[in-house]
């Protein structure tokens, strides 16, 4: 049992269980009614919208664990949304060709940021914080203040590879969550990115190519939240540059409560998505409960402190 | 040395012929410089303001239009916009406060600095300007609220959407719910704030349809959820009705196909060709007719929506 629990992502998995446990207790219907909450329906709702922020979440996690940051994600989606949908909507290409411009716009910013922390080098912090505006930026002027309505051009019951649309962002995050927690485990490169992370100096005089793991995780981070960016632009149905604005700190949030520690060395890639599933669940479930919508801010800010709080006594105890 | 001091005379010899061109220019009608601020860049009806403004300034020939906000909504950032143009002696300025308290003093130094001031979509009630024009939020507010009893005979249970924290929407919420309270077989189950999020409109939309599934209507104070197909694509219209502010595409269609029951539209490229005509007129010595000019707003239903539309293209291209 004590082995068990010293698996970090396993805290993270009771606590959602706990969470969903409480709104299926406290939203029970009356005789007779379906439960609004604990239904297979619901679930796939609350999959589809915590993807557009856990496949960011993913690069989120793997550059706090390299011991950097990350504040572009928000607006890079932004902007790859809106490239992606002026392609398909404006200049009439195909869904897949723009989306896939898209995604590589969202590299292109990582790559941007990348170099910018490797070479120039800049802090993360103003690396990304300057590529969050030039990306929120380039988003305005794409659509000056207009959106895409991606939505009218998708009429017909969309189905790409005969998966129905609602299942699309679920499946990319499930896939995508997948192959980076085995690159992050299983390969020397994810045991590289947490050796800089705990210890930058260690690292390099082990061997470690330090300079190319740290140009490595920005670029997926940036790829990652290209994705995002896509997703977003699907499940909302418009490119617009004013959307996912302030995302970056919910992910941020996700990568954290999923166990990432900003000090770098530590986290999941699985722990963030069930972050983002932590707070996914409280923005579903909140509105069915009458009243709660002028709460949720300061619930989901109680949460993340009570999460991280336990999760430090848990971890002094397991040490 | 002697090559310099040409040089620097020819420059300053150029310099004073500029400048007494620039003089005799503004005496003798010069070209006017009109600032048309709007609440910020983001939102994608005051796109049809600009188009309005730009119009205007064609048709009267010797105008400009300096278009300018904060990229989102933010007062400090749209007070510095107005504090620049004050200090630039521009000829005239146009803005929908998002704060009118807030920028009432920098308004009335704008007035006693001889720039004339108008408000247009958002007032500064208190402040000197010279004249308003939009609508008025609670009168529309309550139409919309009339709309919905009118609609569900009376009776049925509501959800509304807004955005809390801006002054306009709360108006317009307070008038709605001053019609709805007329009508006591209307139940309000929730208000949800959507935090200026569209995604969490759609999110939300979902989520309540879920979760009150006899729902008679949706209303919303904000074009959010007509933007896109997506948001009210969970919504059985032969159940829920909806009925919220703003026409821009793909709401038209919505309508047309029953999706959606009832729009209300605002002035949209007035709010840009309106104010240019009074600050103009202004200048030539002519007051507006009143302080407060009430534009009024289109009730749109599936009886009018073709010949909206069709009005609406025709003052897009500029006709």
């Amino acid at each position: 049992m004590k082995r068990l629990w010293q698996i970090r992502e396993l805290s993270t998995v009771v606590i959602l269980a706990l969470e969903i446990a409480f709104f299926t207790w406290w939203l029970w219907p009356e005789a007779g009614r379906t439960h609004p909450f604990f239904n297979g329906e619901n679930a796939l709702l609350i999959l589809k919208y915590s993807s557009i922020y856990a496949i960011a979440a993913i690069g989120a996690a793997i550059v706090i664990i390299s011991g950097g940051i990350d504040l572009a994600p928000g607006a890079v989606m932004a902007l790859t949304g809106v490239i992606g949908s002026n392609l398909f909507v404006v200049h009439g290409w195909s869904l897949a060709a723009s989306m896939t411009v898209g995604v590589a716009t969202g590299l292109a910013t990582g790559l941007l940021s990348a170099t910018l922390i490797v070479a120039a080098p800049l802090p993360p912090f103003i690396a990304t914080l300057g590529m969050m505006g030039i990306a929120r930026g380039a988003a305005f002027i794409i659509t000056e203040g207009q959106y895409f309505d991606v939505s009218s051009r998708l009429l017909g019951g969309w189905r790409p590879f005969g998966v129905p649309a609602d299942w699309v962002a679920p499946i990319v995050m499930i896939v995508l969550a997948i192959i980076f927690q085995v690159l992050m485990t299983g390969f020397q490169w994810g045991r590289a990115v947490f050796s800089v992370g705990g210890n930058e100096t260690a690292a390099l005089f082990s061997g470690i190519a330090v300079n190319r793991v740290k140009f490595s995780v920005y670029a997926i981070a940036g790829l990652l939240a290209g994705v995002s960016g896509v997703v977003l632009v699907l499940v909302q149905g418009q490119g617009k540059a004013d959307l996912a604005n302030g995302y970056e700190l919910d992910i941020i949030a996700s990568a954290v409560v999923g166990g990432a520690s900003l000090s770098g060395g530590r986290g999941s890639v699985i722990g963030a998505v069930l972050g983002t599933l932590i707070f996914g669940v409280l923005r579903n479930a909140l509105p069915q409960i009458p009243g709660a919508t002028f709460y949720d801010r300061l619930i989901v800010g109680v949460v993340v402190i009570a999460i991280v709080v336990m999760d430090q006594t848990l971890l002094k105890k397991r040490v | 040395m002697r090559r310099v001091v040409v040089l620097i005379a020819a420059i300053a010899i150029a310099a004073c012929s500029g400048g007494s061109r620039q003089a005799a220019g503004g005496a003798a009608g010069h070209r006017l410089r009109f600032a048309v601020i709007p609440k910020s860049l983001d939102i994608p009806v005051f796109n049809y303001a600009k188009i309005g403004a730009e119009r205007k300034a064609r048709e009267l020939g010797d105008v400009d239009i300096l278009w300018n906000a904060p990229t989102s909504a933010d007062q400090l950032q749209q007070k510095e916009i107005l504090e620049s143009y004050i200090t630039q002696r521009v000829d005239g300025i146009a803005i929908s406060a998002l704060n009118g308290d807030f920028l009432t003093d920098t308004i009335n130094r704008a007035i006693d600095a001889g720039i004339p001031v108008v408000t247009w979509d958002s007032d500064a009630p208190n402040s000197k300007r010279i004249a308003f024009y939009g609508v008025d939020d609670l009168a529309s507010g309550r139409i919309m609220g009339e709309q919905a009893v009118k609609l569900l005979d009376g009776k049925g249970k509501v959800a509304i959407i807004t955005s809390v924290g801006a002054t306009n929407l709360q108006r317009r919420l307070d008038g709605m719910k001053e019609a709805l309270a007329k009508a006591p077989g209307i139940q309000v189950v929730e208000t949800y704030d959507i935090k200026e999020d569209a995604v969490r409109c759609a999110e939300i939309i979902s989520t309540g349809t879920r979760r009150y599934p006899d729902l008679a209507a949706w209303l919303s104070v904000g074009g959010w959820p007509v933007f896109t197909r997506n948001a009210t694509a969970p919504i059985d219209p032969s159940k829920t009705k909806v009925i919220s502010f703003d026409t821009i595409q793909p709401a038209l269609d919505l309508l047309r196909e029953g999706k959606v029951t009832v729009l209300l539209g605002q002035k949209y490229f007035g709010w840009g060709s309106e104010p240019v005509q009074i600050l103009y007129d202004l200048k030539h010595g002519k007051r507006p007719p009143a302080t407060i000019i009430d534009s009024g707003v289109d009730v749109v239903t599936k009886d009018n929506v073709d010949d909206y539309a069709a009005r609406w293209k025709k003052m897009e291209s500029g006709g």
